[in-house]
């Protein structure tokens, strides 16, 4: 291997070419910010933990009335109390994650570690969506169940007359549905973009370095 | 007590600058790319260094988590396009007189290697620094004899692309 060897040679010696840096210059580094993948997955974990929690802040008031009205108040109750506990194992997992996550590990166990935390996330994303599908469910069961007193409150609340009742309830689940379907797909589709950016050339440096093992 | 942690950090950091200094040009392609990741494993040496108790040597420590950094933390950005620009480093050196060919070779070995893909470009660092198996293996996390063959068959590709 002439070339390689030659450049070898060569390597040490070409050093006086490199940019010098003053102790200042350096300081002055320590006290920037880092923009690595950890910071950025640990950074929008946090955000998804604050958009799902948003959401359900969001929901508008006549849609709390309904719920209450309908008797689904208790239950809703529950479920929140469920959520947020899951959150808050998660939030306790991220953040354990992101701490175990130090550069002085070998490269393959440095990449071993940003996956794991990778995978936490994605059990989150996971939850998620799998907890709202179930949600729309049984809400959903419960209205099918008990489509009287879902007539009576919606056309109450929001002053809807001149409809039929079978009309207007096949109109509802119809909208129910959909609005599931966009949700959930708006979700995964942000989910693949961000990630699937993120972690990308990560992705590809592991696996060769695993062929490396083979 | 955080003030002297500073200063001897930033002093062997200075000493020791021009590992980092290799690796962002092996890993960049323009001197604000170069800049940027020289930055990045500032940030991460810094943050690791508490944890460094002088287990190994200085420089044997920053070679791990420059590396990990270059490969797995830091995000390219985007405007690392690829330019030749930046191989105007020259191969000539004062001492030694080498005919064009010569240059041309180690030229052309040199972007070689730095076309190859992240990781096989961090074996054949090591191997310009002159670290055994041992050590190359220990970086990157894989096993002695699985480094040599890997770098044995680095090798055979680096000499088919430049005796195609």
């Amino acid at each position: 291997m002439d070339e390689l060897e030659l450049l070898k040679k060569q390597w040490q010696s070409r050093e006086q070419e490199l940019p010098k840096l003053t102790y200042d210059d350096i300081y002055k580094m320590l006290l920037k910010k880092s923009s690595s993948i950890v910071k950025w997955i640990f950074l929008i974990s946090i955000a998804e933990i604050l958009f799902w929690t948003m959401l359900s802040f969001m929901v508008p008031e006549s849609s709390t009335k309904f719920s209450d009205d309908i008797g689904l108040h208790n239950i809703l109750v529950g479920v929140n109390v469920l959520n947020y506990s899951v959150f808050g194992f998660f939030i306790i997992l991220f953040y354990r994650n992101y701490r175990k996550i130090s550069t002085t590990d070998t490269i393959k166990e440095l990449m071993q570690n940003i996956l794991r935390t990778r995978k936490t996330v994605k059990y989150f994303v996971i939850y998620n969506v799998t907890a709202s599908i179930l949600l729309i469910i049984g809400i959903n069961f419960y209205y099918y169940f008990n489509q009287d007193m879902v007539f009576q409150f919606m056309t109450q609340d929001y002053g809807i007359t001149n409809i039929s009742q079978h009309r207007f309830m096949k109109m509802f689940f119809v909208i129910q549905v959909l609005f599931g379907i966009v949700m959930i797909g708006f979700v995964l589709l942000f989910y693949r973009l961000v990630y699937g950016i993120l972690l990308k050339r990560l992705h590809k440096n592991y696996n060769e370095l695993k062929k490396i093992e083979v | 007590m955080n003030k002297e942690l500073e200063h001897s950090f930033v002093t062997q950091l200075e000493e020791n600058q021009n590992i980092v200094h290799k690796i962002c040009r092996l890993y960049t392609n323009d001197s604000d790319a170069h800049n940027d990741l020289f930055q990045e494993i500032t940030i991460q040496l810094w943050r690791a260094y508490p944890k460094f108790r002088g287990e190994s040597k200085f420089s044997t420590w920053m070679y791990r988590v420059a590396l990990n950094t270059a490969i797995t933390l830091y995000r390219k950005s985007k405007r690392s396009i690829k330019t030749q620009d930046y191989e105007g480093v020259s191969f000539r050196i004062s001492s030694e007189p080498y005919d064009d060919t010569t240059e041309q070779q180690l030229k052309l070995m040199y972007s070689a290697v730095k076309d190859l893909n992240d990781i096989d470009k961090a074996l054949v660092f090591l191997y310009l620094e002159d670290k055994n198996y041992k050590e190359i293996s220990e970086t990157l996390g894989i096993t002695e004899v699985n480094a040599r063959v890997k770098m044995n068959r680095i090798k055979e590709k680096l000499r088919t692309i430049i005796n195609p």
